[in-house]
């Protein structure tokens, strides 16, 4: 608590604080958020900030410029990153020496080229953050706020409009009213089946039995997602203002966040959010004197995919292992402990108090017929750009990935993207212009699960990539029922042979039969959806798996047993790299000698491939291999490649 | 309060509450089952009992034991999807239990025209272990001792039926646990009693 | 551990957490502990080794097992709810769960001993034999699979001689790997005690592994 109001008693304090934030920040200079988000400092942020803190306290300017300590801005490849407000300055790739320059920009009032974002092809620089193509084509409505608040101070979220919406909801709506209008705004659940949440909301409302639980679903499962992160890291006050709007319309006075172990950060930032909330009394007795009251526990998972899904997570809170159970009687009727219970994924906690403050109607108006809103994506994988990036529902593919994504990455050609995670598919190029929406992704035999986007290039085999999916779900299955374990773990054996070299004609036919199995007796949609990705694949890229079958050859080689390492003798420059980090010695040759593989030894470990850099190495599939050129004397080219 | 469904094209008047596995049995159609038993609570993992049934004009696939009946629900057990997911699921059962199997399994696998060495190659380094995960032993210890002598460990392929050592003196006036294996695992005559590994063995890699 | 003073010849019985550097009683002379001897120290605190550096408050042999199970238990209500929660800080704290912590768990909070069992054998996070000193955590996510992450993997399999979820022979590290660390965008990640590594290339794992001893 920083300024006069100890506890939030009405409406006004809130103007109030905020009033106290505005002046407060009128009186710096300059305000610079730096983004401590789990990638950032991955990067290198904290070294960064250490020099910066270092560079304004030599200067003696702690009074002119602040640092705001924030979440995720998106555009991770380009952290360590911060922006400089007034004039939204974003500097990117930031070292610890840049420190002392970035000060002098902002005393001197210039911007720092070198540390401004350059367009790839154009060489131009963006001197605003809303300027640069990847912002230009987003709507952030949930992430937005991530630039203006201290992730670790409630004012500063209070400041941007923050727990107005629940004041409204609880002084000015009905529960039944606010059920209403999230009904109305037809928000869907952003954990990836899509239920519309106001259904939900209702089910819960009505159904016998107290007390009952609000929920949210932090765990997010899906590798290459990690958006509940940024949002939970960046603005955690936003996803518990919705849970306790939702707890006040369903009539629930517990709630549980559900925070995955591998998220250490967010589980600290929601601990603060949740403690600086009960000092001001927004959350725990009597919220903001309106009579009512509602308790949150954080709860942390413990490394387990399967635990994400609803009925699993509940039993997981009840403190047994975290099995799905038999959804026929839905969770939100009989749920924790056999009370009704309503869960919803971090994202749509987020958006609800957007839809409590702006309306039913402003929200439908975004995105399409069937699904409004905006949706947040983890583009990730082969694209120039990768990061959180958060668009209306209906933008396409080819804009997503082109656009906004800068296209792929090393000049490679596009070859499918996978969305939803492990439990969606493969899209392939003909499909680029489909709007992407809950129901678009699911004719095409995909889904849009929590918003992973895996983008893929030439250099990725479909199989390969099917049957890591599949390893991965088998990892991941809770092992109860037959068709999900047997069924993953006969599929796994059989996509391993393929990749092998050892598939026969029958295969295809087998995994089409376990599929079927899969999809209509498994427990819970782990199993019924695990074949999504083998199924897509074989539909879409059916040809590389008859090349994989019949010619015993892996076009993209990847697939380790169906490829071979070659080293070219006409651009060896018999450096002796390979040759020393080879771990089995597999390497031959001499100072002024071309290197040469002897196969026999090679275990395709690929670090001869990475590290030569002279692009001498060269991965044959299906070819006959050359004979060694023992002996002969390099060709020098004067010059290395990378 | 008492709802009338379809089963087989059979009319049945069956109280709320109950599942479309008992509803059936009230008028004499057998859907058969794996994991369930009549005195513990349904499990719904062995997927036999799946059956079909049309609700709002979408055909669904459902576990008959832990469904509960509707008002206007139309169930067909037995249809050559029905049938092929049944013989399949054997098959994949088998394929880590192995073809050695006995009892209810085995009735099942002739019924069904189950090849139960189909898959048996694919997994030819692994032991059979003639255990399908059904989880009945365990469900009847705990059911008897609360605090059971028996009980899973593990995730996914690694889920294993273990017994712990200090409860092991619960075992030795108590024969429950083979009573009611459908694959003869833990049966009579097979194996050390109790018939499984300690759970020191198993974590230790020795079982 | 008995340690002797070099600046005014005290000898005692040195209990304290750190591992580098203990303060004389008399003198108050920083006395370096010999590297010989840690091992020692660490065999007779009990604790089976330490993830991310975090070393256990009170040494258990004051305490005992059942001691330290109760104050967690008790931190956390005695809530059965709570057994993950619970199973979490005793693998934080000790870098492994071993049978008679689970005994006494299962006593404590009044859970079925298979419950406990069932749980700490199910999530990836615990570990029933001890760990080595330093936990690393290859990241084997999609979007960091894409950009080559079982190279990685391969790599330190090869350079640490072991497969995944075994401990080197020295006791250096634990190698294991995760489904997503959650930093898709600057892939392949290494984590090892927390500290993570982004964009990781086949010849950077050999100078990260080295940082840690």
């Amino acid at each position: 608590m920083l300024g006069s109001i100890k506890r939030v008693n009405s409406p006004e304090d809130l103007d109030k604080i905020a009033q106290e934030v505005k002046e407060r920040e009128t009186q710096y200079k300059a305000i610079i958020s730096f983004c401590t988000s789990t990638g950032c400092v991955a990067c290198g942020a904290k070294k960064v900030l250490e020099e910066l803190r270092n560079e304004i306290k030599k200067r003696g300017l702690e009074k002119e410029i602040y640092i705001k300590e924030t979440g995720c801005l998106g555009m991770c490849e380009g952290g360590p990153r911060l922006l400089i407000y007034p004039g939204e300055i974003p500097y990117f790739r930031i070292k610890p020496e840049d420190a002392s320059e970035i000060v002098s920009s902002i005393v001197e009032g210039r911007v720092v080229e070198k540390l401004l974002y350059r367009d790839g092809a154009t060489g131009e620089a963006y001197r605003t953050l809303h300027e640069i193509p990847f912002y230009k084509y987003q709507l952030r409505l949930l992430l937005a706020n991530n630039a203006k608040i201290d992730a670790r101070s409630i004012e500063d979220y209070i400041a941007v409009g923050g727990y107005k919406a629940l004041a409204k909801a609880l002084f000015q709506m009905t529960p039944e009213e606010i059920i209403e209008e999230v009904k109305k705004s037809n928000l869907r659940g952003r954990g990836g089946a899509g239920f519309p949440t106001g259904i939900k909301w209702e089910t819960t409302r009505n159904a016998p039995g107290e007390p009952k639980y609000v929920i949210v679903n932090c765990d997010q499962g899906d590798p290459g997602a990690y958006m509940d992160r940024a949002v939970v890291e960046g603005n955690p006050h936003s996803v518990l203002e919705g849970l306790i709007i939702g707890a006040y319309a369903i009539g629930a006075k517990e709630g549980f966040v559900y925070i995955r172990e591998e998220y250490p950060l967010a589980t600290e930032r929601m601990l603060i959010a949740i403690k600086q909330a009960e000092e001001y009394g927004l959350v725990g007795e009597n919220i903001m004197g309106s009579g009512f009251s509602f308790k949150v526990t954080v709860y942390r998972g413990a490394g387990a995919f399967v635990s994400g899904e609803s009925s699993a997570l509940m039993t997981a809170i009840e403190g047994k292992v975290g099995e799905p159970r038999p959804k026929y009687i839905h969770t939100a009727v009989k749920g924790i402990w056999d009370k009704p219970s309503c869960l919803n994924n971090t994202k749509t906690w987020a958006t609800i108090p957007l839809i409590i403050l702006n309306g039913a109607e402003w929200f439908r108006n975004i995105g399409t017929e069937g699904s409004s809103g905006t949706m947040i994506f983890s583009l990730v994988g082969k694209v120039n750009n990768t990061g959180l990036v958060e668009v209306p529902m209906g933008i396409t593919l080819r804009d997503l990935i082109f656009k906004i994504g800068g296209g792929i990455s090393g000049g490679k050609k596009f070859k499918a993207v996978q969305t939803g995670g492990p439990s969606g598919g493969f899209i392939p190029e003909q499909y680029l212009d489909t709007p992407v929406d809950f129901d678009e992704l699911t004719k095409l035999g995909s889904m849009m699960g929590s918003g992973g986007m895996v983008v893929m290039d030439e250099d990725s085999c479909m199989v390969d990539a099917a049957r890591y999916f599949v390893d991965f779900l088998l990892g991941e299955s809770c092992g109860k029922c037959i068709p999900c374990r047997e069924g993953l773990r006969v599929l796994s054996r059989i996509l391993n042979r393929i990749c092998e070299g050892q598939g026969v004609e029958e295969d295809i036919q087998t995994i089409e039969e376990i599929s079927e199995v899969m999809r209509d007796a498994s427990l819970c949609a782990l199993g019924r959806t695990a074949v999504n990705p083998v199924l897509t694949s074989l539909r879409y890229f059916g040809d590389e798996w008859i090349q994989h079958i019949r010619e015993k050859r892996c076009p993209a080689k990847v697939c380790k047993n169906l490829i071979s390492y070659y080293i070219d003798p006409n651009e060896c420059q018999a450096c002796l790299l390979c040759l020393r980090e080879c771990p089995t010695g597999a390497i031959k040759g001499d100072k002024d000698q071309i290197h040469w593989i002897e196969q026999e030894k090679c275990i395709k470990c690929g670090t001869c491939y990475q590290i030569c850099r002279f692009n001498a190495v060269k991965k044959l599939s299906g070819e006959p291999i050359p004979p060694p050129p023992i002996g002969m004397k390099p060709i020098r080219r004067g010059k290395e490649v990378r | 309060m008492v709802v009338t469904l379809k089963i087989d094209g059979k009319e049945v008047r069956a109280k709320e509450g109950m599942t479309i596995l008992e509803a059936a049995k009230k008028v004499g159609i057998e859907i058969p089952t794996l994991c369930y038993h009549e005195g513990l609570e349904p499990y719904g993992v062995c997927r036999i009992c799946s059956v079909e049934i049309e609700r709002k004009g979408k055909v669904q696939v459902v576990a008959a034991c832990c469904y509960p009946v509707e008002e206007g629900l139309n169930v067909v057990t037995n249809s050559p999807r029905i049938n092929k997911l049944r013989k399949v699921i054997l098959e994949l059962a088998a394929a880590s239990a192995g073809e050695g199997v006995s009892g209810k399994m085995r009735a099942l696998a002739s019924e069904y025209g189950a090849n139960l060495s189909r898959f048996r190659p694919l997994l030819s380094d692994i032991e059979p272990t003639r255990c399908i995960l059904c989880g009945l032993c365990v469900r009847r210890c705990v059911e008897a001792n609360w605090d059971a002598a028996i009980g899973f460990i593990g995730r996914g392929v690694n889920r294993r039926i273990v017994i712990f050592p200090e409860k092991e003196t619960l075992c030795l006036t108590c024969r429950y646990c083979r009573d009611v294996c459908p694959t003869g695992r833990a049966c009579p005559s097979y194996g050390p009693n109790p018939p499984f590994p300690t759970v020191d063995d198993v974590i230790a890699g020795r079982a | 551990m008995l340690l002797t003073c070099a600046h005014c010849g005290y000898k005692w019985d040195y209990r304290g957490e750190c591992e580098y550097y203990a303060t004389c009683p008399r003198c108050r002379y920083k006395v370096k502990i010999p590297e010989d001897k840690i091992e020692q120290l660490r065999t007779e605190r009990g604790v089976g080794g330490m993830v991310g550096g975090m070393l256990e408050k009170r040494p258990v042999k004051l305490l005992g097992v059942a001691g330290v199970v109760n104050r967690v238990v008790e931190e956390y209500q005695y809530e059965k709810s709570k057994l993950i929660q619970i199973l979490l800080k005793l693998q934080r704290n000790f870098g492994w769960l071993s049978k008679e912590m689970l005994i006494e768990v299962s006593k404590q909070l009044n859970v079925p001993l298979n419950q406990v069992y069932h749980v700490a054998t199910f999530y990836k996070a615990f570990s029933l034999v001890p760990r080595g000193r330093h936990l690393i955590r290859v990241c084997m996510g999609t979007s960091c699979k894409v950009r080559g992450a079982p190279l990685l993997l391969d790599r330190t399999k090869s350079l640490l001689g072991i497969e995944e979820d075994e401990t080197s022979p020295d006791g250096r590290f634990t190698l294991t790997t995760v489904n997503c660390l959650g930093c898709c965008a600057i892939g392949p990640i290494i984590s090892v005690d927390g500290d993570y590594y982004e964009h990781v290339r086949v010849e950077d794992v050999k100078r990260i592994l080295s940082k840690y001893q």
